[in-house]
């Protein structure tokens, strides 16, 4: 479902991410780590063509990003770390706009947005503006608007930040439920090892802008906790690339600052 | 073309969800009217003068429409160049600014379509001003007759003038995150291209004279404001709105590749 090849992202002089390359299948839900200016962003923004790779290639959901964006990015659903909400819009008629946007039929769109905004337990709110919402909420539309278009593909940049308890089990049982039910292929990033035990099958572990570790969670577990993998590894990575290490921490700024 | 209606139709619900566009509106309607009613109360007043004069040789170019309607349509035209980069600042600015410009590019939506239906929200918009503009030589018509096809050649002037304005402040507003900076460069830019042609009086050469009035948009709109169409400056309206709206393309393509 997805294909990443040698992806490399290069900010001016900053290499954000060098040579990452992984594979994931139909159902799979992917946890995606790594420490604060990895490059885990940089790589969701490059599967969900908002950046262009600088080397590398990438196919979602069977479509090359380079030579087919629009088939892509119909496959895709995408919730980037703030959710791209329009505060003064009510819940409905946002999620009916980004289902516009990636080409639901008009016939459609109603169904599709009443499943989605009942998928997240938003139907209660469904008429209120997004501004009058609370973070959990608002947090619980960006995920409507991900999934709206019933995408073959999830990418999920943080989906349960700052949310509170009960809300991350909400919404980890949510992704659950629309890999194993419905057969969609999902990345989450998170920094929250334990979410990654709870929901996913393997992990992706990304340190200093390069893959250090891609494996099943069961394989993982005979080497240690995930937490000792976590951090054996971004040291190591550390260890080896001082030099590499300044420049994540400066393409992290540059990537911080924009859009 | 259901992306384009979308994002249009999104974009004007936003944009009458604050009171910016409210405000901007009733104040521009404000001043317009108070310039117009002005200039009206000041034709008849000179019109006595004339007649108490006996001048009536006067009395033939001293009409309605070329004194108030022409004359309080140029005045228009100079609040404009304030009122519509005030209106069209947020379009690209405020989306950088809130992150939600994300959506619309990982969207299946080309840049094309983005700016066309920001362009169309605008448009919506300055149709309406310009049709409330025409309010006010409308009350001309109840009482006296000024030319029909004339005013409202002068009111498709306007808005013609207005698209201008906004497409170039579309692309100002693409190229930063901050709405205050869009819209003051697009106040600026306006006002730069309103004095263009008093700048080509003073230039030297003749070249430099022919250039800058023909960059200058009150060459452009001054004609059809009095009734004249011409061909000429329904071309130069065309083009900046082609120029501009395709570097407003090329700049949220840009915004692709950081």
């Amino acid at each position: 479902m997805i294909k990443a090849v040698a992806l490399t992202k290069r900010y001016g002089g900053l290499t954000a991410i060098r040579g990452v390359s992984f594979e994931v299948a139909k159902g799979e839900v992917v946890g995606f780590l790594g420490p604060n200016g990895a490059g885990k962003t940089t790589t969701m923004r490059i599967l969900t063509g908002y950046l262009p790779p600088t080397e590398g290639s990438a196919v979602v959901g069977g479509f090359d990003l380079s030579r087919n964006p629009r088939e892509a990015k119909r496959a895709t659903g995408y919730l980037p770390e703030t959710p791209p909400l329009y505060p003064e819009m009510r819940v409905r008629d946002y999620v009916r706009y980004v289902a516009t946007l990636h080409d639901v039929p008009r016939a459609q769109r109603s169904s599709k947005v009443d499943r989605a905004l009942g998928s997240c337990g938003l139907e209660k709110v469904a008429n209120r503006v997004i501004r009058t919402l609370s973070k959990g909420y608002r947090q619980r539309v960006g995920l409507a608007q991900a999934i709206v278009h019933e995408p073959a593909v999830l990418i999920l940049d943080e989906p349960t930040s700052g949310l509170d308890p009960i809300q991350i089990a909400e919404i980890r049982e949510l992704i659950r439920r629309l890999a194993a039910e419905e057969g969609r292929t999902v990345i989450l990033s998170t920094h929250i090892l334990a979410e990654v035990e709870a929901i996913c099958q393997r992990v992706l572990l990304i340190a200093y802008g390069q893959l250090r570790v891609d494996a099943r969670l069961d394989a993982l577990r005979e080497q240690g906790s995930l937490e000792q993998v976590f951090v054996r590894e971004v040291q190591s990575a550390a260890s080896r690339d001082a030099d590499a290490a300044a420049a994540m921490a400066a393409a992290a700024a540059v990537v911080e600052a924009e859009p | 073309m259901s992306h384009v209606l979308a994002i249009a139709g999104r974009e004007l619900r936003s944009i009458f969800a604050t009171p910016v566009a409210y405000v901007l509106i009733s104040v521009y309607m404000l001043f317009a009217g108070f310039i117009f009613f002005a200039s009206l109360g000041m034709f008849l007043v000179q019109l006595e003068q004339i007649q108490a004069l006996g001048m009536t040789n006067l009395l033939e170019q001293w009409n309605l429409q070329d004194i108030v309607i022409a004359q309080s349509f140029s005045t228009f035209a100079i609040f404009l160049a304030f009122v519509v980069p005030l209106l069209a600042m947020r379009a690209f600015a405020e989306e950088r600014a809130t992150g939600s410009i994300e959506l619309l590019l990982t969207s299946p939506v080309t840049s094309s379509e983005i700016v066309a239906g920001k362009f169309l929200a605008i448009a919506g918009l300055l149709l309406l001003i310009t049709v409330l503009t025409g309010l006010y030589p409308l009350l001309l018509f109840a009482y006296g007759d000024p030319e029909l096809w004339q005013t409202l050649a002068g009111l498709q002037t306007l808005l013609l003038y207005s698209l201008t304005l906004a497409s170039i402040c579309c692309f100002i507003s693409a190229l930063t995150r901050s709405q205050i900076v869009a819209g003051l460069v697009g106040v600026a830019v306006a006002l730069m291209l309103l004095l263009m042609p008093f700048a080509a009086e003073s230039s030297q050469s003749e070249t430099m004279k022919a250039v800058l009035r023909w960059f200058g948009t009150s060459t452009h709109y001054e004609p059809g404001l009095t009734g004249q169409v011409r061909s000429e400056d329904l071309a130069y309206f065309g083009i900046v709105i082609f120029a501009s709206l395709s570097m407003a393309r090329a700049a949220v393509d840009s915004l692709r590749w950081r």
